[in-house]
Parts: C-alpha cells; sequence; structure tokens
C-alpha cells in the first residue's frame, strides 16, 4: 500500500509482499525487510539488453518484508498514480517505485523523446497496482478526453497514462531562424482519452531557447 | 469515456476544472484565453487545452500591441505573444508563482522574475538596471523563490531579496558607514576578516508604496532588459560622457595619447 508521507516522501506497508523501487532510494524502514538488487530491472535478459541498446537503463531493487519501507530521491516531488489494467509511459528517470506486480518495458517514443533531449525511448509499466513518480515541483495532473485534446511542452512532461495519441508539433519557421521565434517551437499533442503529468518546471531541451 | 481515479490520488484537471487566471498549485498558474491575448516570456508555458497560437513579439501582425504596451524592443525576443482561446498552464523552474492585480498604478520588478502580463498594461524598462516596470491596469504573474511579503515603507532591504516595488519612486542605496569608515573598516568591508556581517549594504525604501520581497537571498536568473540608448545621463547606457572630467579618475598608461587622442575624435 503506497501513501506519501508529506510530498516528498514515499511511505510503503508491506505484508510480506514485495515492490521494486529505484536502486538507493530507501530512507528508513520499520520491521524486517530484504533489499535486493534486480539485475536489468527484473526484465530479464530480453529486458536487459533492450535497456542497454535504447539507453533507458534503470537500476531497480526489490524489497521484500513486512513493516513500512520509506522512499525519498533527492528531494523531489512523489505523485501516486495507480493503474488498473492501464499503462503508464514514463522517463525511467523520473520512476521511484512500482509495485511488484507491475511488468516495466521500454518502449519507442518517437520524436517525442529526441524533442525531450532524453532519448528515443521511454518506461512503460503496465497491471494493477500502484506506481510513484517523481517531479521537479508537484505535478499537475491533466485529464484528456475526445473533446479536450492537450498540449504539453516537452520539457515539462513528465508521464502520461491511458489511451492517448500522440502527435508532434513543430512551430519552427522562418522567423525562428532570425530569433524571433514563439519560444515554444516543439510541442507534444494528446489526443484520445487518459491523463497526463506535467511538472511546473521546464528541463532543458534542445528546443529550450528556440 | 473511461474515468480514472481521482479519489484518493492527485486532483485531475481538465478545462472545466482548471481555475481561470488563478493558480493550480503554488508553483503553477492557469490562464485563460477568450480570443485574448497575453504577453509572456520564452519557454515558460508548460501545457495548454484549446487552440493557441505563440508568436515572438518581432512578428509583423502584432506590430500594434507591442507598440503600445511593450516599451523595450531591444529585448523583445526574450517574449512572445499568446493568443487564442483555451486554458494554458504557465510555471517557472519550480519557483513559486503569484498574479497581482494592479489598477491604474505602476510597479516595478526585477526583469527575471516577471512571467506574463496582460497587453493592458505597457511594459517599460526602469531607469535602474535590470529592472522592468509595468504601468497601467490588468493582472500580471511573476515568480519568486519563496513566497512574496509585502512591506511598506521606510524600509531597508537586502538587495538579494527585493523582488520589486510600487508606487514609491525613491530607491537608493545605503551603506552602514560607521562600520565601513577608516582603513580598518575598508579593510574589513574589503576581505570580510574582522567580522563583516555581509549586510552592510542595503537598498533604502521611503515615501508611500509597498515593496515586494521574495523569502529567501536566492536571485532568480536576470533576463536581459535590453539595452538602453547610448545617451549621457542614461544609467547604464554605457554611453560614458567623455568631458575631460569624467576621466580624470582613470589613470592614463603612458604610450597613450590621452587628450589629443580624443581631441581627434579616434
Amino acid at each position: 500500500m503506497f501513501r506519501l508521507q508529506g510530498s516528498k516522501v514515499l511511505a510503503v506497508d508491506m505484508t510480506g509482499d514485495a515492490v521494486k523501487a529505484k536502486n538507493g532510494s530507501m530512507v528508513a524502514y520499520d520491521g524486517q525487510m530484504a533489499f535486493k538488487k534486480m539485475t536489468g530491472g527484473g526484465e530479464g535478459i530480453r529486458g536487459m539488453v533492450t535497456r542497454r541498446l535504447t539507453g533507458e537503463q534503470m537500476t531497480v531493487m526489490e524489497v521484500r518484508g513486512q513493516g513500512t519501507c520509506w522512499f525519498a530521491d533527492r528531494a523531489s516531488e512523489i505523485n501516486l498514480v495507480s493503474l488498473q489494467g492501464d499503462k503508464l509511459y514514463v522517463e525511467s528517470s523520473n520512476l521511484l517505485a512500482t509495485d511488484a506486480g507491475l511488468r516495466t518495458g521500454t518502449t519507442f517514443t518517437g520524436l517525442r523523446g529526441a524533442s525531450q533531449g532524453n532519448g528515443l525511448f521511454t518506461t512503460t509499466v503496465e497491471g494493477h497496482g500502484q506506481a510513484a513518480i517523481m517531479s521537479d515541483g508537484p505535478a499537475v495532473v491533466l485529464r484528456v478526453s475526445r473533446q479536450y485534446p492537450l498540449t504539453v511542452d516537452p520539457g515539462a512532461y513528465i508521464a502520461h497514462q491511458g489511451n492517448l495519441n500522440q502527435s508532434f508539433q513543430s512551430g519552427v519557421t522562418f522567423r525562428t531562424l532570425f530569433g524571433e521565434g514563439g519560444g515554444e517551437a516543439f510541442q507534444i499533442r494528446f489526443e484520445g482519452d487518459g491523463l497526463v503529468y506535467v511538472q511546473p518546471s521546464e528541463r532543458n531541451t534542445i528546443a529550450g531557447d528556440v | 469515456m473511461t474515468t480514472y481515479p481521482g479519489a484518493g490520488g492527485p486532483t485531475v484537471y481538465d478545462p472545466m476544472t482548471l481555475p481561470v487566471d488563478d493558480n493550480v498549485n503554488k508553483y503553477t498558474f492557469c490562464v485563460e484565453l477568450k480570443g485574448s491575448q497575453w504577453f509572456l516570456q520564452k519557454g515558460k508555458m508548460i501545457a495548454y487545452y484549446g487552440s493557441m497560437e505563440f508568436n515572438g513579439v518581432g512578428h509583423g501582425r502584432l506590430d500594434r500591441l507591442v507598440r503600445t504596451s511593450f516599451h523595450s524592443p531591444l529585448h523583445a525576443s526574450d517574449w512572445v505573444v499568446a493568443e487564442g482561446s483555451g486554458k494554458m498552464l504557465l510555471a517557472d523552474r519550480a519557483f513559486d508563482v503569484n498574479s497581482y492585480d494592479l489598477e491604474d498604478g505602476n510597479l516595478t520588478i526585477r526583469s527575471g522574475n516577471l512571467l506574463a502580463f496582460q497587453p493592458s498594461l505597457a511594459l517599460k524598462q526602469s531607469i535602474v538596471p535590470g529592472f522592468l516596470t509595468l504601468i497601467g491596469t490588468g493582472k500580471f504573474v511573476a515568480a519568486s523563490n519563496g513566497p512574496v511579503v509585502f512591506m511598506e515603507p521606510p524600509i531597508r532591504v537586502d538587495p538579494q531579496a527585493l523582488v520589486g516595488w510600487a508606487d514609491c519612486p525613491s530607491p537608493c542605496h545605503h551603506y552602514d558607514h560607521g562600520y565601513m569608515t577608516g582603513l580598518l573598516g575598508g579593510l574589513r568591508a574589503m576581505t570580510g576578516i574582522g567580522g563583516a556581517s555581509g549586510e552592510e549594504h542595503q537598498f533604502e525604501f521611503v515615501g508611500a508604496g509597498t515593496v515586494l520581497l521574495q523569502s529567501s537571498e536566492t536571485l532568480m536568473a536576470e533576463q536581459a532588459t535590453g539595452v538602453v540608448p547610448h545617451e549621457p545621463g542614461v544609467p547604464g547606457g554605457g554611453g560614458v560622457p567623455t568631458g575631460p572630467s569624467q576621466q580624470a579618475g582613470a589613470p592614463r598608461l603612458p604610450g597613450q595619447l590621452g587628450d589629443l587622442q580624443r581631441r581627434f575624435g579616434l
């Protein structure tokens, strides 16, 4: 059972079950806990090779035991996501912990990843259970539905879930070349049905100043 | 339509539930556009619903708007105009953001702190270098490192904590002279040896008005305010008057032509 203690510490109550968490993110625990590093994110040899090839490296540990375990990472804000059979797409660097029952994998993101400056691949989490993702400043959760598509700045995007189509929008015009661009040269447009998580801060992207 | 869990989890916003021209949380601000326009600093939009267009201030179609509410042509490349309809979220490096209303007033703000403003306000470069002045009636959004505190003059404030001021026309430097006079005092101020508190220099405000302070001494990265015209009498203009009296302080190096050089306009 995941719960937040404050906004920057994740507390997980366990009764003999397990969670997967970012390596080294445990800050405290009570009760009995065993920590095991999972080679290749616990995705087997195939997952390990994929991660190595795609650059979506993720060092994960499995925590199993009785009691409460607390996780935190560099004072990042933590957001809880609950999954009911749907898929969460998140950057591996923003993923803090997942229920052991959730499957993780990698997927191709195409141009969006390139515009964010963090690779062409992203991590997926699917199944039934809870996950915790990190953001710089508390994330704002925005619902996308048929009548309300959403456009997001690649630098502020952290994760999305549900049935969403993403398309890449470029606002680069000849004016960009003169340094008079709109400042939002690359955008991702989400259409469909689901949730998008954005953080109140922008990573440096290749299009940062365009 | 699938419904995703909202209960127990974080609040899920959609265009109906997002606030109108108000904070979503301490770090995110939502602006509603209904065919209207807003000026914003480049790259501070994080997401939007609806259809919007972002154009650099140099865009020809915006000439008239820029002429009426944008008076620092030389830093135009840092600003864009958003227009269209929908709701737009603004944020700045996870700093606190807040909106302020001006009613036929004026407010001067550190250039790095200003995020966005309505075109009913006019943005001008302040005479004080690194600051911008907003004049008129309307709303603007500013970021600060920690919540903003409002103070009444007379007050002396730490230079790093100053965000801006409204209506008081007399910002000036203040030094604790008693502490810094004499050779020893000077040494202390320069080297910090012998106990400098680091607070010997303040900004002083008097008169009626409001002073805005942030609750931290970490400055926000400064935004260029543009170059001021090279004219004598313009602070920070770099237009160093060439009268001999102003040059007296500069030591003349051997081999320099000195006054002759200037006389011939070199």
